[in-house]
């Protein structure tokens, strides 16, 4: 019981401290891990009250994240206006102004200090911003892909591979769309949750 | 106890917490003067002096700065019964910060009172 909510903080503050350097997530959540063992030492009947107490009296794990990232040097941008427009435009910036309304969203996305690179890739090509667009393209008659096919597949490849969707193929819009609907389904879906997730948690 | 840090919003201003921080360092400089110390009680007796830090959680990342800037070292030493401890040691150039310090204070201590006190006779 007690050590559940042990394994708890701790993986509260592994998750908020995931934006530093390996080597001082490594060492702080060690050394916090050492201070719980320390203190539960010394109550060899602790209760479950002296293991709320123990964490209570280290903080939350975001203010350890935060004075670790303070004393780093490390400032963690806030969302403002770019990131909500960004996360509004990738899915359906397309739908308002085809293909330029993406683009714009992807411009935001890419720009905002905000994500890591490893948000901003699962941002362009999985959620939010890949996922409709092969559909997107689609429903514009692969404005993108058919008009600059000259030379028809080559063409196409290109773009499916810039939309992260390898199976859409140029012929005919149903088995197309349904290639890439069940590509989507097999792409991991943890990591665009957590990207997800931290923008919700986002002041 | 003068409260700079509201629990419930948090808002210290970024002047009182950069002050704090620089105040807080050196304190743990002049814990460690008198020799080394293990980590956990280092931290719980810091965390104990009234109004010095919001919790200990947050004391470590101060540790770890400290030992990449070289004011203190730390080292593992068997404990007579459990796991091995972590125990901070200064250094000489922590020791040459803390004198370093130390004077600052004092001049800057002086000179805010007297500041103070001006004020509170015209006022």
């Amino acid at each position: 019981m007690a050590d559940r909510s042990v394994d708890r903080y701790l993986r509260d503050l592994k998750e908020d401290v995931r934006d530093l350097p390996k080597a001082q997530q490594r060492e702080l959540v060690g050394e916090i891990t050492e201070h719980i063992d320390s203190a539960l030492a010394e109550m060899p009947a602790h209760t479950e009250a002296d293991v709320r107490n123990v964490l209570e009296h280290l903080g939350d794990p975001a203010d350890i994240a935060t004075e670790a990232r303070e004393r780093l040097g490390i400032h963690r941008a806030k969302a403002g206006l770019r990131e909500y427009v960004a996360v509004i435009l990738l899915p359906i910036g397309g739908l308002i102004i085809p293909v330029i309304g993406w683009i714009v969203g992807l411009v935001l996305l890419w720009s905002s200090p905000v994500w890591t690179s490893r948000d901003k890739w699962i941002g362009s090509l999985i959620i939010p911003g890949g996922l409709l667009l092969p559909g997107e393209l689609l429903l514009y008659g692969g404005s993108v892909c058919s008009n600059t096919s000259v030379n028809g597949q080559v063409a196409t490849d290109t773009c499916a591979s810039a939309s992260g969707c390898a199976s859409s193929s140029g012929d005919g819009g149903v088995r197309s769309r349904r290639g890439s609907t069940d590509r989507d389904r097999h792409l991991p879906r943890a990591p665009s949750e957590r990207a997800l997730a931290r923008l919700r948690r986002m002041p | 106890m003068p409260r700079m840090v509201d629990p419930g919003t948090k808002q210290t201003s970024p002047l009182t917490a950069q002050l704090r921080r620089g105040v807080l360092e050196h304190c743990v400089l002049a814990m460690l003067e008198k020799g080394e110390r293990y980590a956990f009680d280092l931290v719980r007796d810091l965390a104990n002096v009234e109004g010095m830090v919001t919790s200990e959680g947050t004391i470590y990342p101060m540790l770890g700065r400290l030992r990449r800037d070289g004011a203190v070292e730390s080292s593992w030493q068997e404990s007579p019964a459990g796991p091995p401890r972590r125990y901070y040691r200064l250094t000489s150039k922590g020791a040459g910060a803390l004198e370093e310090f130390r004077g600052e204070w004092i001049r800057f201590r002086d000179a805010v009172d007297r500041v103070l006190s001006g004020g509170e006779r015209h006022g």
